[in-house]
């Protein structure tokens, strides 16, 4: 796999697990927040 | 009344964190010698995601003998939610660890002593998960799956630490290598350690949602029974 492709592969791969995780946290947050505002 | 919490501004901070992380992987550690193209970069993110699911089981099972020491039900749910994070953890450490197999070995999968000893150890994070799936009584469930998760955690050294320090391996050399010391070029060792971070607390913000999760879910259940 040419130098360019990897960079490409190992940046996109990184940068979808990071921010997938990162928003589902911040999505997870509002609803406990929510769901605690409720009690 | 329960206090009503505030939205906080730490998570922005972790994003710029990670955000400076990332950049820093790719713009100021520089390239590794001896690897296919920029494959080495995964370093930074594999290594923490391996790390956090280490951590994870560490935790998982300090709340199991907890549990099995006061039978408090709020450990049961302590330790499954580590677990689960763990498990989580240890499927993208697999995920970036064989996107690095492709770019050097040019297979996603290459039956590595390493590669089979973190399979196995998700086969063994996931009967754990189907144990508990699979008892109804939750005393029952929280005394098998503590019983349970003392001994996986058993194997995980052996799995991760010994088998591929055995074996040969295509895996390259770990940080701490086999002489106790960390041959990295301080760039790139800034980089992982500033990853180590952003990663730990990523854990522990997700670890501590769904313990705030499992606190309500509890509450609801009391409520229930009355």
């Amino acid at each position: 796999m040419p130098a360019a492709e990897s960079l490409f592969w190992v940046a996109a791969v990184t940068i979808v697990i990071w921010a997938g995780v990162f928003f589902y946290c911040l999505g997870l947050a509002r609803r406990v927040r929510r769901l605690e505002e409720g009690e | 009344m329960t206090e009503t919490k505030r939205p906080s501004w730490w998570p922005w901070l972790l994003f710029v964190w990670m955000v400076v992380v990332i950049w820093a992987a790719f713009y100021y550690a520089p390239s590794a010698r001896g690897f296919k193209g920029e494959s080495a970069r995964i370093v930074f993110f594999h290594v923490p995601q391996a790390w956090v699911a280490v951590l994870a089981f560490c935790v998982n099972l300090v709340f199991s003998i907890r549990y099995l020491r006061r039978r408090d039900a709020l450990d049961d749910a302590r330790a499954a939610a580590a677990a689960r994070l763990g498990l989580v953890f240890a499927v993208l450490a697999t995920v970036t660890g064989s996107l690095f197999a492709r770019v050097m070995w040019n297979h996603f999968w290459n039956w590595d002593p390493r590669e089979v000893s973190i399979a196995i150890l998700l086969l063994i994070y996931f009967a754990y998960f189907a144990l508990r799936e699979a008892v109804a009584d939750e005393e029952r469930r929280g005394a098998l799956s503590a019983s349970y998760a003392v001994l996986a955690f058993v194997t995980m050294p052996f799995l991760i630490f010994v088998v591929p320090r055995i074996y040969w391996s295509l895996h390259p050399d770990t940080i701490i290598n086999t002489r106790g010391s960390i041959d990295m070029e301080s760039r790139m060792l800034h980089v992982l350690i500033g990853s180590l971070v952003g990663f730990t607390g990523l854990f522990f913000w997700l670890y501590a949602l769904d313990v705030r999760l499992a606190r309500l879910r509890q509450k609801h259940q009391q409520r229930g029974e009355v």
